[in-house]
C-alpha cells in the first residue's frame, strides 16, 4: 500500500512534467494541426540558457530563468519562421511541416552538441531536491515545486487564452485559421505568438528536467514520451494534454514497480496503439478528419 | 652477372653496416587520435611514447633493438581500425601491435592479426571475447593487460560479502548494454557463493531511461545493504541522485570501471561515501613516477589515468617479452608473451594465463568517493570463495 502510493507520486511528478511538454505541443497542433517534433529542441535550448545564464548572473535563478524562457519562446519563433513559414505558405498539406519539424530537431540538437559538447551538465544546486518524509512515503521538495509551477503555467496559459484578445484569436485559429484570418488578425503574427508560448513551456520543462537529470544534447528525446501523452490526451485539447500526462506518467510507474521495469515503454507505446485503435481522437480531442 | 655480383657486393655491405649499428623494430599502437574517443587515444599514445623511450635507453631489449612506435588513429570506428591494422601489417611490417582501448574494436581486428600472426595487447577492452572466440577457444596472438569484466563481477562481489560486510545486495542495470549484463551475471554469482543474498534485481533502458524512481522504490522496500550498479556514468549518476532523493540515506552504493569523474557534476554530494572497481587509481603511490614522467614530458596532468597508465605499463609488457624471446620475431614475442609469469610492472604484478591471454588474478583497486574525489581506498585480489 505504502509503496502504492509512493509509486503515484512518483508517477504525478513525472506526469506534470510531461504535461508542460505536451501542452505545448497540443497548443501547436491546435492551431496549424501538426505534430511539431522540434519541440524537444526548444526544451533543450531552454536549459542550456539557463545553464550558461546561471553561470553569468551568479546563480540568480529568477534571472536566469526568466532569459530562459524568453530565449526559448524566440528560438521556437525563429525555428517556425525558418522553416515552417516558407512551407506553409506554399501549401496546406501539414504533412511537409511535420517532416521540416523533424529535420529541425535534427538541427537543434546538433547545434548544441557543436556549442556546448556532448558532455553532461548538471545546473549548479540553485534549486533544492531534498527529501521531505510523511510517515513512510517520500517526497522531494522539488516534485512538490514542480507541481505546483506546474499548475501555476497552465492556469495562467488558460487565463490568457479565456480572458484576453489575443486569447480569443488563439481560440478562433483552432477553430478555423482561415476564417480568423479572413476576419481580420494577422496569422503571422498569432503562429510566432503560438510558438512562442509553446517555447517558453518547454523550457519551463527544460529547466525541471536538467534539475532532476542532467543537461545534455539529446535531453529532448523525452518529448516523445509527452507526445504520447497528448495524442491520449486529445491532440490539440490542452486539458486533453494534461489528463493524458498524469495517466501516462502514473502508468509509466505502477508499470515499472509492480510490473516489470522493462516494460514501461511497452505501456507507453501500447497506450498510444489502443488510442489510435479505439478512440483516436484521444480522450478528450476534437473530431478531425485528416490528422498527420 | 656483374651487375648481379655488384649487387650482391652491395647487399652484403649493406647488411654489415646494419648488423654493426641498431636494429629498429617497428610497434604498431591503435588509438582513436580523433573522434569521441580522441582523449583516451590522445593519452594512450603519448604515455606509450613515454614508454618506448624509456625502454630504449634502458638496455631491456636484446642487444641493438630499438622499439619505434608507429601509431594509427583509427578515428573511434571500427571500420576505420580493420584498415589501419591491415596497413601496419602490410606496409609498416610491425611485429607487434598495442591497443586499440575498445573491446568492440579488438574483437573487429581480432580475425586480422590472428591470421597474419602478430601478436597484439589490448589496454582496456574487458570483454572476455576479445582474447576468446564465440567457441571459447583461445585467439593465439590476441592478448590484454587489463582484468576482464567476469573478474571485474567477483571483485566487486568479494568486496562487498567479505570486506565490507554487506550481505544484502540489490542490483540495477542495463539490459541494453553487453557489459552491464556481463557484470551483473558475474557479480550474482559470486556474491552467492561469498555467502551474500540478492534481494532485489532490476532493469532498465540505457541511453532512453533517465528516471529510476519506480525500480528504486522497489529496491527500497527490500532494504539491502548495498546496491550494485554495473553501468556507465550518467545512469549511475542520476541513479544515486534519485535514491538519496527517495529518502534512502544509509545504503551503499557500488559499481565497476564505468566510474568516471563527471559523474560528480550530475550527482553531487550523493556520490560521497560510494566504492568503485578499477583498474588503477590516480593516488596510488606506486603511479607517482609515472605521473611525474608525463607531467615533465607533456606538460599535462594525464586525466585519462587508466588509459595512460595501461598504455604505459602495456609497452613494458611486450618489451619483456621481447627481451625473453631474444629476438623480434612476432611467433617468438608471442610465446613469450603467454609464458609472461610475476611480471612486476608499475601498476600490478601480471601473470598472462596461457588458456585465456587474461591477465590471472591482477590486482583490482577499489576507489572510495571522499570529499569531491575519488580517491585510493584499497588492492584487491579476490579469494575463491
Amino acid at each position: 500500500m505504502e509503496s502504492l502510493i509512493q509509486q503515484i507520486i512518483n508517477g504525478l511528478s513525472l506526469g506534470s512534467v510531461y504535461a508542460l511538454i505536451a501542452v505545448g505541443y497540443s497548443l501547436v497542433y491546435s492551431i496549424l494541426l501538426f505534430s511539431n517534433f522540434a519541440h524537444g529542441g526548444f526544451l533543450v535550448t531552454g536549459g542550456y540558457i539557463c545553464y550558461y545564464m546561471l553561470t553569468l548572473t551568479n546563480n540568480n535563478i529568477w534571472v536566469a530563468g526568466a532569459l530562459s524562457l524568453i530565449g526559448a519562446g524566440l528560438s521556437a519563433i525563429a525555428t517556425e519562421r525558418l522553416a515552417y513559414k516558407p512551407i506553409r505558405e506554399k501549401t496546406n498539406l501539414t504533412l511537409y511541416l511535420l517532416i521540416a519539424s523533424m529535420g529541425m530537431s535534427i538541427v537543434i540538437e546538433n547545434f548544441w552538441v557543436i556549442m556546448a559538447g556532448g558532455r553532461f551538465r548538471a545546473l549548479p544546486p540553485v534549486i533544492p531536491t531534498y527529501p521531505i518524509r510523511i510517515g513512510s512515503i517520500t517526497i522531494s521538495f522539488f516534485d512538490i515545486l514542480v507541481f505546483l509551477i506546474t499548475i501555476a503555467f497552465l492556469t495562467g496559459l488558460e487565463f490568457f487564452l479565456q480572458r484576453t484578445r489575443w486569447g480569443l484569436a488563439i481560440r478562433a485559429a483552432a477553430y478555423d485559421l482561415r476564417v480568423a484570418g479572413l476576419m481580420g488578425v494577422n496569422v503571422n503574427k498569432l503562429i510566432s505568438l503560438v510558438f512562442f508560448l509553446a517555447g517558453l513551456l518547454a523550457a519551463v520543462s527544460g529547466i525541471f528536467l536538467s534539475v532532476r537529470y542532467t543537461l545534455y544534447p539529446q535531453l529532448g528525446f523525452i518529448t516523445i514520451k509527452a507526445f504520447v501523452a497528448a495524442v491520449v490526451g486529445g491532440l490539440g485539447s490542452l486539458r486533453g494534454a494534461v489528463i493524458g500526462s498524469l495517466i501516462l506518467g502514473t502508468a509509466e510507474m505502477l508499470t515499472a514497480g509492480f510490473i516489470s521495469s522493462q516494460l514501461r515503454d511497452v505501456v507507453v507505446f501500447g497506450a498510444l496503439v489502443v488510442t489510435l485503435l479505439f478512440k483516436p481522437t484521444g480522450l478528450l480531442g476534437k473530431a478531425i478528419s485528416e490528422k498527420v | 652477372m656483374k651487375k648481379v655480383l655488384l649487387l650482391a657486393v652491395c647487399l652484403a655491405l649493406s647488411a654489415a653496416g646494419l648488423a654493426s649499428a641498431e636494429t629498429i623494430i617497428k610497434v604498431g599502437y591503435l588509438a582513436a587520435l580523433t573522434g569521441d574517443w580522441a582523449a583516451y587515444g590522445q593519452t594512450e599514445v603519448k604515455a606509450a611514447q613515454l614508454a618506448v623511450e624509456e625502454i630504449n635507453a634502458s638496455g631491456i631489449l636484446p642487444k641493438g633493438l630499438k622499439i619505434e612506435l608507429v601509431p594509427y588513429d583509427f578515428r573511434s570506428r571500427q571500420e576505420d581500425a580493420v584498415n589501419a591494422v591491415r596497413r601496419m601489417i602490410e606496409q609498416d611490417k610491425v611485429v607487434a601491435i598495442v591497443g586499440a582501448n575498445s573491446s568492440g574494436v579488438n574483437i573487429a581486428v581480432a580475425p586480422l592479426v590472428n591470421r597474419a600472426g602478430i601478436p597484439q595487447i589490448g589496454t582496456v577492452s574487458t570483454n572476455p571475447r576479445v582474447t576468446v572466440d564465440e567457441k571459447g577457444r583461445v585467439r593465439p596472438y590476441s592478448f590484454r593487460i587489463c582484468f576482464t569484466d567476469p573478474y571485474q563481477g567477483k571483485v566487486l562481489a568479494y568486496y562487498a560479502a567479505k570486506k565490507l560486510k554487506l550481505k544484502k545486495a540489490a542490483i540495477l542495470y542495463d539490459v541494453s548494454s553487453d557489459y552491464s549484463q556481463g557484470l551483473r551475471e558475474f557479480f550474482i554469482e559470486n556474491y552467492k557463493k561469498f555467502g551474500g543474498e540478492i534481494v532485489a534485481d532490476l532493469a532498465f533502458r540505457g541511453g532512453v531511461d533517465v528516471d529510476f524512481r519506480a525500480q528504486l522504490t522497489e529496491i527500497a522496500k527490500a532494504k539491502p545493504d548495498v546496491i550494485i550498479l554495473p553501468n556507465m556514468g550518467k545512469e549511475m549518476a542520476l541513479t544515486i541522485k534519485q535514491a538519496r532523493e527517495l529518502g534512502m540515506k544509509d545504503v551503499i552504493f557500488m559499481g565497476g570501471d564505468g566510474y568516471a569523474d563527471f559523474m560528480w557534476d550530475i550527482a553531487g554530494d550523493t556520490l560521497e561515501g560510494s566504492y568503485w572497481v578499477n583498474h588503477v587509481s590516480p593516488d596510488d603511490p606506486a603511479l607517482r613516477p609515472f605521473f611525474e614522467a608525463y607531467r615533465k614530458k607533456y606538460n599535462d596532468e594525464c586525466k585519462e589515468f587508466v588509459n595512460g597508465i595501461l598504455a604505459y605499463d602495456a609497452m613494458y609488457l611486450l618489451a619483456d617479452a621481447i627481451r625473453r624471446a631474444g629476438s623480434a620475431d612476432p611467433k617468438a614475442i608471442r610465446d613469450a608473451l603467454e609464458n609472461t609469469k610475476n611480471l612486476k610492472l608499475l601498476h600490478a604484478t601480471i601473470t598472462i594465463d596461457p588458456n585465456t591471454h587474461d591477465p590471472l588474478n591482477k590486482d583490482a583497486v577499489i576507489l572510495y568517493c571522499k570529499e569531491r574525489k575519488a580517491v585510493f581506498h584499497d588492492k584487491v585480489r579476490p579469494e575463491e570463495p
